[in-house]
């Protein structure tokens, strides 16, 4: 005898709640991840929703993996750091883009550093949280969520699309742009966004025809995936036909390009997702939070030219992207800002890299941007009793500065307090 | 919803009638009008027909589908041997289907799990210097031996195992390596966990990916130490920093295996492997002395980690869970998995026992109905063989990273994601692309796709499946609903 399950569909968010996010097994793996939001909304939430006052763009850089913060910041002169790195320190420290008499930029990241000239770059020193976890994905959880206890699983700009915009019928409010899967910093089960991986090859082959015969296919599908699929395929076809329009009004003003030297190849396709990240921008879709990611920073091995060669291919795509933006005279509304589970290790290990470690620093770069470095400059001698770096900013303060100082939403209400501030921004909305 | 009778596996009727309403439609999936038409159209006789006449309840109207579930046809043999298969092997044909049902579902339980897997044919570029070749050629390689092999669940434990004991070839930079991990996935995959920890740890791909192969006692490298405990046995939270640390002393001492000739590329001297083989232990840059690890001191070895790692409570369970993610629903409970997992530690980690423990278990026969989302690679393997295609190897290499999943190519380190994330606005255009792709290889007369309904479907579709279904006018029009439909999805 089959039970069926009565619901309704507002009731089938609780379902999905109960049933596939709180209902975890004994071991807790990747217990506490949402579903993807892409799927949901639509189905679910017609309400309408009021939030932000303005019509600012954050764009997140995830460097998957733990980036070396002291090589991405180094301390040029700090003598412990070649007690600590015999091997790597040398030439990180000979070869470094002088910020100041303390601190340099990783020699790739030249871009970087002349828009730093230009004071469009804010650099947080010392960014963690208490008790770093050195679990890549209990960590990755954390800063997506923005929760070091790992009671909240909804992302915490998931949470910022649920409440502070009008996602409903405008998938592209939040999109991921170079991946196949929503990433957890986006995931809310009342959000709506979309995931495009490739965007020439975003589209059903075979054209309308195909898109009617699908769109009518995934109508009211049953079971626990069926909103999921159904939200999926409406969200897909609405952005297939916002990207139709904005790919024919956009030309790109910068060299994008993922032809990039790497020690082994990158999974991600950094330089095209941010030049799709520019084109939904440039053409007014309406984006506003945007997520790219670039894997590979798990640097226990011969980090001396992978991590440098990472840092290079950032620093191109990023240089890109924000001349792309400039030449459209959108720059003034973007604020891009790098996040990374954990800094690594100061003491270098056998293979030439540096296992897990904790704080690190995040770039925010941008005309919205106050130049500058900011928090605490981290003590090579004073590490934690795991060998690592001591926090001095809790990386929500990071998270705050952006949700009220550039976006304009309720940052205590998105991350559930409020936080030390940190004033990376020229001139921040809604403090 | 009374006597949710089985399916009807006899031969019906090949081409399914179509409600009169509509009878004046333009023909295929191919107008837009058609669709509008078939969606606004309430359910004909014909279905009824169609579905055997007992299997879902679709008099309602089509938005009253949204809210419930699936109807189970899991009270009826036949359905709960299609039930087992489409989450054991990788798609099956008329013919292995009519075995299954002959033998019944505990049978077929036991020829799945004790049949000796099928070795692949060897790999053709496997002693090309350096291991360089393109990873495609490996992809295809392993997706051949997916769509022939006379064992069909050892391809889904080699998957199993590929996606929980995790290498890439980008890392690992040397694709023989990937290609004997396979090998090596294949043929311990229905083993015992502690041979196979030992398995894991010497492979030469897991020693590049998880950098083992240059952790010395001297001054150990942590990656190999840490997810052995929290991604393959453990889970976080049940160890400490401390047992890292010693565990990564306890590990060092592993080298890659020395090449049995070198060659030449492009100026390059390149190792040259002409026999699998698997890592050496160099006891010179091992860590000479005492450790403390997971609660016991004293000097240990590699298998003294593993059995260390064995003693504690909680493996079998992560194990167990993982399993359960893959093979039975999503969000397993706690009484099931601490079930499974006594069972599994009982038996001395024995996977033959574990594996039989899930499919003989009423959360797998009675209350899992479509309750997984087949992942990309079975998805698009399952579609090639239900359509008969003879060589969709390369098609289905290309088209996995659309939908997330690469062969030999993982996110990270914690291999792929499941079920709900393989659903996203990207990934449900890349299935669809990759149906319309394999139809277009598809030669000739197709196979009957009413029949697919019945014996890949269980005839349990939803009302819009059925309805546009039942009113596609030839047979392509029909396989393109049968494989787009999300009831293909699941599994």
């Amino acid at each position: 005898m089959n039970k069926e399950i009565g619901i309704n569909q507002l009731k089938r968010r609780d379902f999905l709640r109960a049933g596939l996010v709180f209902g975890a097994g004994a071991s807790g793996l990747a217990a506490g991840y949402a579903a993807v939001p892409d799927a949901f909304a639509r189905a679910v939430y017609a309400a309408k929703r009021e939030g932000v006052a303005n019509d600012n763009i954050l764009v997140m850089i995830q460097l998957a993996g733990g980036n070396d913060g002291l090589r991405t910041l180094v301390p040029i002169a700090d003598p412990a750091l070649h007690d600590l790195r015999p091997r790597l320190a040398g030439p990180m420290v000979s070869q470094a883009l002088p910020l100041n008499a303390q601190y340099g930029l990783n020699h790739n990241l030249s871009g970087v550093k002349s828009l730093w000239d230009k004071g469009k770059v804010a650099i947080v020193q010392g960014v963690g949280y208490p008790n770093p976890t050195f679990s890549h994905f209990e960590s990755i959880r954390i800063w997506e969520t923005g929760d070091p206890t790992r009671r909240q699983v909804d992302g915490w700009l998931g949470r910022t699309l649920a409440t502070s915009y009008d996602s409903n019928g405008h998938p592209l409010t939040g999109c991921a742009c170079g991946a196949t899967d929503a990433p957890g910093a986006l995931r809310d089960l009342q959000a709506t966004l979309t995931v495009i991986q490739d965007q020439k090859k975003f589209g059903f082959t075979g054209g309308s025809e195909v898109e009617a015969a699908v769109g009518a296919l995934y109508k009211g599908t049953p079971g626990i995936y069926g909103a999921l699929f159904d939200t999926a395929i409406a969200t897909a076809t609405e952005t297939m036909a916002t990207l139709r329009t904005s790919a024919s009004s956009y030309q790109p003003m910068a060299d994008y390009s993922d032809k990039v030297k790497l020690v082994y190849s990158s999974k991600n396709q950094l330089a095209a997702a941010l030049q799709l990240a520019a084109e939904l921008i440039v053409t007014g879709t309406g984006v506003k939070l945007l997520h790219v990611t670039l894997g590979g920073f798990d640097t226990h091995y011969t980090e001396l030219n992978r991590h440098d060669d990472l840092m290079g291919y950032l620093d191109s795509a990023v240089s890109a992207f924000y001349q792309d933006l400039a030449a459209h005279n959108m720059a003034g509304k973007v604020l891009i800002a790098t996040w990374s589970e954990f800094g690594r290790r100061p003491k270098e290990n056998a293979s030439g890299g540096t296992d897990h470690g904790a704080a690190a620093p995040l770039l925010l770069i941008g005309d919205p941007v106050q130049g500058g470095l900011y928090g605490e400059e981290p003590s090579l001698t004073g590490l934690d009793g795991t060998g690592n770096l001591k926090y001095s900013v809790d990386f929500r303060s990071v998270y705050q500065e952006i949700l009220a100082g550039h976006l304009g939403a309720d940052s205590a209400h998105i991350l559930g307090a409020s936080f030390d501030r940190v004033s990376f921004l020229k001139a921040p909305v809604a403090v | 919803m009374g006597s949710n009778e089985l399916v009807s596996l006899a031969p019906i009727d090949e081409s399914p009638s179509v409600s009169t309403a509509t009878a004046a439609r333009p023909r295929g999936i191919t107008r837009r009008q058609a669709l509008a038409a078939a969606v606004a159209t309430g359910v004909g006789v014909g279905v009824v027909r169609l579905l055997g006449g007992s299997m879902q309840q679709i008099s309602s109207t089509s938005r009253a589908a949204s809210s419930t579930d699936w109807i189970s046809p899991l009270n009826s043999v036949s359905a709960r041997v299609m039930h087992l298969l489409r989450r054991t092997t990788m798609g099956y044909t008329a013919q292995q289907l009519e075995t299954a049902l002959s033998d019944g579902y505990d049978k077929t339980v036991d020829r799945l799990i004790e049949t000796t897997p099928a070795e692949p044919p060897a790999f053709a570029a496997a002693s090309t210097p350096g291991g360089r070749f393109a990873i495609t050629d490996l992809q295809q390689w392993w997706i051949a031996h997916m769509l022939t092999t006379p064992t069909p669940f050892a391809e889904r434990m080699t998957i199993f195992w590929h996606g929980h004991f995790t290498s890439d070839y980008r890392k690992t930079a040397n694709d023989t390596f990937m290609y004997w991990q396979n090998l090596t996935w294949r043929r311990m995959a229905m083993t015992d966990l502690r041979s196979m920890l030992m398995k894991v740890t010497n492979d030469p791909a897991m020693l590049r990916y998880l950098d083992l192969a240059t952790s010395t006692g001297q001054s150990p490298n942590e990656n190999y130490s840490r997810e052995v405990m929290e991604l393959f046995t453990m889970g976080a939270g049940n160890y400490t920093e401390d047992d890292v640390r010693e565990g990564a002393k306890a590990l060092a001492g592993w080298t890659l295996p020395p090449p049995d000739a070198t060659g030449t590329v492009g100026g390059r001297s390149l190792p040259v492997y002409t026999s699998q083989k698997t890592g050496v232990f160099n006891p010179r840059r091992a860590y000479r002395g005492s450790v403390t690890y997971l609660g016991k001191t004293g000097s240990l070895d590699t298998q003294g980690v593993v059995d260390r790692i064995l003693a504690q409570h909680a493996t079998a369970p992560f194990i167990a869970n993982k399993v359960a993610q893959h093979f039975v629903t999503a969000r397993p409970s706690t009484a099931y998995v601490t079930r499974l997992g006594d069972t599994f530690r009982r038996s001395n980690y024995d996977m033959k026992t574990l594996m039989h423990a899930v499919f003989t278990s009423p959360e797998f026969t009675g209350q899992s109905y479509r309750a997984l989302v087949k992942s990309p690679v079975e998805f698009m393997v399952h579609a090639s063989r239900t359509l008969g295609l003879t060589s969709p190897g390369k098609l289905v290499a290309a088209a996995g990273s659309g939908m997330g999943q690469s062969l030999f190519d993982p996110p990270d380190v914690n291999g792929w994601p499941n079920n709900e994330s393989w659903i996203s606005s990207n990934t449900v255009v890349e299935r669809v692309n990759f149906v319309t792709a394999a139809l277009a290889q598809a030669k000739g007369t197709l196979p009957s796709p009413t029949d697919a309904v019945h014996k890949q479907l269980d005839g349990v579709l939803s009302t819009q499946t059925s309805n546009l279904f039942n009113q596609a006018a030839e047979d392509r029009a029909r396989w393109f609903i049968v494989l787009a439909s999300p009831e293909f999805q699941l599994k």
